[in-house]
């Protein structure tokens, strides 16, 4: 309870920043949309000389698309400005107005700021994953639903998890920034469906920088391409990796050096 | 805690904060080398520390850089973990970071700042007090105590990059305070800070520990705030402890000097000054000399009959001298022992 009024308070204040610059706000909005219609011309082209991607159709291929864009979104909105700032926040020292706070250090560094403009990118994905549906025809069922809800959310909190894991390594080595590149560059290649990929490569999108946890999967899900047991296992995945994520976050504080002042 | 008496909120026993750091040659080839095969080795921030502060003290901490003085202030605030050695803070172990224990400290670094850069300082405080559940009434209350102690009222509502160092640091403050801490960590509070801005701030201290019986560790380079604000002072060098009782006092045991200060009525013709103590500094008809502290008056007696002086003053040595004797005899004492100067970096 508490941490919910804390969270309504932290967002209102962020979105009071985005709003202090108007312009930037509104340009911003701007170069979603076009980023996002530059990726959907992409397949397009693909897809005037292939009929399918893999064993995926055209709408199939769109609704990862729209899936990507959607946690792009996520991950823009949430958990870059914050995961993500805090390899810059243990550089300069300013962490420490983190660890000297009576609330949960995990909290604050994971939930302090959201990108207002970036949940445009949310519901363009949303969007284009009802058209994908529209055009397949498809009303997908309460289950498949349900599947793709839980996938989801389990694919969020594994990347998060993932996300936490390389940043606590800046509690020893400072300077990852490179790292976090190299996860971004993985990150981009889950804009199709890690079908398309082979053996090695298909692995490392699962489970090294797992972006077929947040687009592939749950667009099989409600696509019906999967079932509970899989599901399942990527709820479990979720949990487990949060738990280490967790611990081993715990564990970086202790070397928490303090950058000197 | 069953060591310490009841008013005891800092007690510090034999605290050591040991950092790891590679060790590079100068140059590309040392870089390389460094970069293949990394050589550590241990620098000793805080080695073997000890010290009790009582409630409602103010205590300065003194230090060239690299001393050791932030690194204490980060162990006793909770963000480092001790190497070795006992660390407690209002009964709390302060690396466990108990909520309890965080809502009852702050810490303020003058060259690190916690406000929203793109936000009225105004839209931190409230953050803040969400965070520190500060109920309304108080926070209205404790607001209006430090609007009126720190002249904030024109500064609320402006952007923070906007504001000047000076107004910065008066937020900055603020922020750190809207809880009612009873413990302030304040590393270099003000630093960069021009003279009537320092003395404002150091005022301001002043007012919130005799308002609030806060107790209070400073570290700062200037002098004026120390001996503005602080009776005992806890001077480190090396991570060592070096001193800790009053100001005053240190000036005795490690000064044997005091300063006599003398006019003369006209120039001196061929009398010379040297035969009466350390002349210090000799410019037409004024001087300065450091005298044995057991001699001072009989000198001074001896000097008022020989010389034509239309003036004389006796006085401590600048506090300022006094510490740069502590660190140098410090620095003898290691050369003595052999000792190298390797922790000369940063803290």
């Amino acid at each position: 309870m508490r941490y919910l009024r804390l969270l309504s308070v932290f967002y209102k204040y962020s979105l009071l920043k985005e709003l202090e610059y108007r312009v930037n706000f509104i340009s911003n909005i701007f170069m979603s949309v076009f980023w996002v219609g530059w990726g959907i011309l992409g397949v397009s082209i693909f897809f005037l000389h292939r009929d399918s991607m893999g064993d995926w159709s055209f709408p199939e291929v769109l609704m990862v698309v729209g899936l990507f864009t959607l946690f792009t979104g996520v991950m823009e909105a949430f958990l870059r400005p914050n995961v993500g700032a805090v390899i810059e926040q243990i550089r300069d020292g300013t962490f420490d107005f983190v660890l000297t706070k009576p609330i949960n250090a995990q909290f604050i560094a994971s939930l302090r700021t959201i990108v207002f403009w970036r949940l445009a990118d949310v519901l363009i994905g949303l969007s284009i994953i009802v058209y994908a549906l529209g055009q397949l025809h498809a009303a997908p069922s309460i289950g498949q639903i349900a599947f793709f809800v839980v996938m989801l959310a389990s694919g969020a909190v594994i990347v998060y998890s993932i996300w936490l894991m390389m940043v606590s390594l800046a509690f020893w080595f400072v300077k990852i920034d490179n790292i976090a590149e190299l996860f971004y560059a993985f990150y981009e290649a889950g804009r199709y469906p890690v079908t398309i990929y082979r053996g090695a490569v298909r692995a490392l999108l699962t489970f090294v920088v797992p972006v077929a946890f947040v687009t592939t999967f749950p667009a099989s899900a409600l696509l019906g391409k999967i079932d509970v047991t899989t599901t399942l296992t990527g709820f479990a995945f979720a949990i487990g990796l949060f738990i280490a994520s967790n611990r081993f976050w715990n564990f970086a504080l202790t070397h928490y050096a303090s950058a000197s002042s | 805690m069953p060591l310490a008496m009841a008013n005891t909120i800092i007690q510090v026993d034999h605290l050591c904060k040991y950092y790891q750091v590679h060790q590079k040659e100068p140059g590309l080839i040392g870089s390389l080398k460094s970069f293949v095969a990394r050589k550590y080795s241990d620098v000793k921030a805080v080695d073997d520390v000890s010290f009790a502060i009582d409630a409602g003290e103010v205590v300065g901490f003194l230090g060239p850089n690299g001393a050791g003085k932030t690194t204490t202030l980060k162990v006793l605030s909770g963000l480092l973990y001790p190497t070795r050695g006992v660390a407690r803070v209002l009964d709390f172990t302060p690396h466990e970071r108990r909520a309890a224990f965080l809502r009852n400290i702050t810490l303020v670094m003058g060259q690190k700042q916690q406000l929203n850069w793109d936000l009225p300082a105004m839209d931190t405080f409230l953050v803040n007090a969400a965070i520190y559940e500060i109920p309304d009434e108080q926070f209205k209350k404790t607001l209006a105590e430090l609007t009126e102690l720190l002249e904030l009222t024109p500064l609320l509502k402006k952007q923070v990059r906007k504001l000047s160092l000076g107004e910065r640091m008066k937020c900055e403050l603020s922020a750190a305070l809207l809880h009612r801490p009873q413990v302030l960590f304040l590393d270099e509070p003000t630093i960069g800070l021009d003279v009537t801005m320092q003395t404002k701030i150091r005022q301001f201290i002043a007012d919130y520990n005799a308002r609030y019986g806060a107790t209070i560790i400073l570290t700062s380079h200037y002098m004026a705030d120390v001996t503005a604000l602080c009776k005992r002072v806890i001077v480190i060098d090396h991570g060592k402890l070096l001193y800790d009782g009053d100001l005053h006092a240190l000036a005795e045991k490690i000064a044997p000097h005091k300063l006599i200060r003398v006019e003369f009525s006209q120039p001196l013709n061929g009398q010379r000054l040297a035969e009466y103590g350390e002349v210090v500094k000799e410019r037409g008809q004024r001087a300065e000399l450091l005298i044995p502290r057991d001699q001072t008056s009989q000198v001074a007696a001896r000097m008022l009959a020989e010389l034509p002086i239309a003036d004389v003053t006796i006085e401590e040595p600048p506090i300022e001298d006094v510490i740069t004797r502590v660190f140098e005899q410090a620095a003898r004492a290691r050369a003595e022992r052999g000792e190298s100067d390797e922790n000369d970096n940063d803290e």
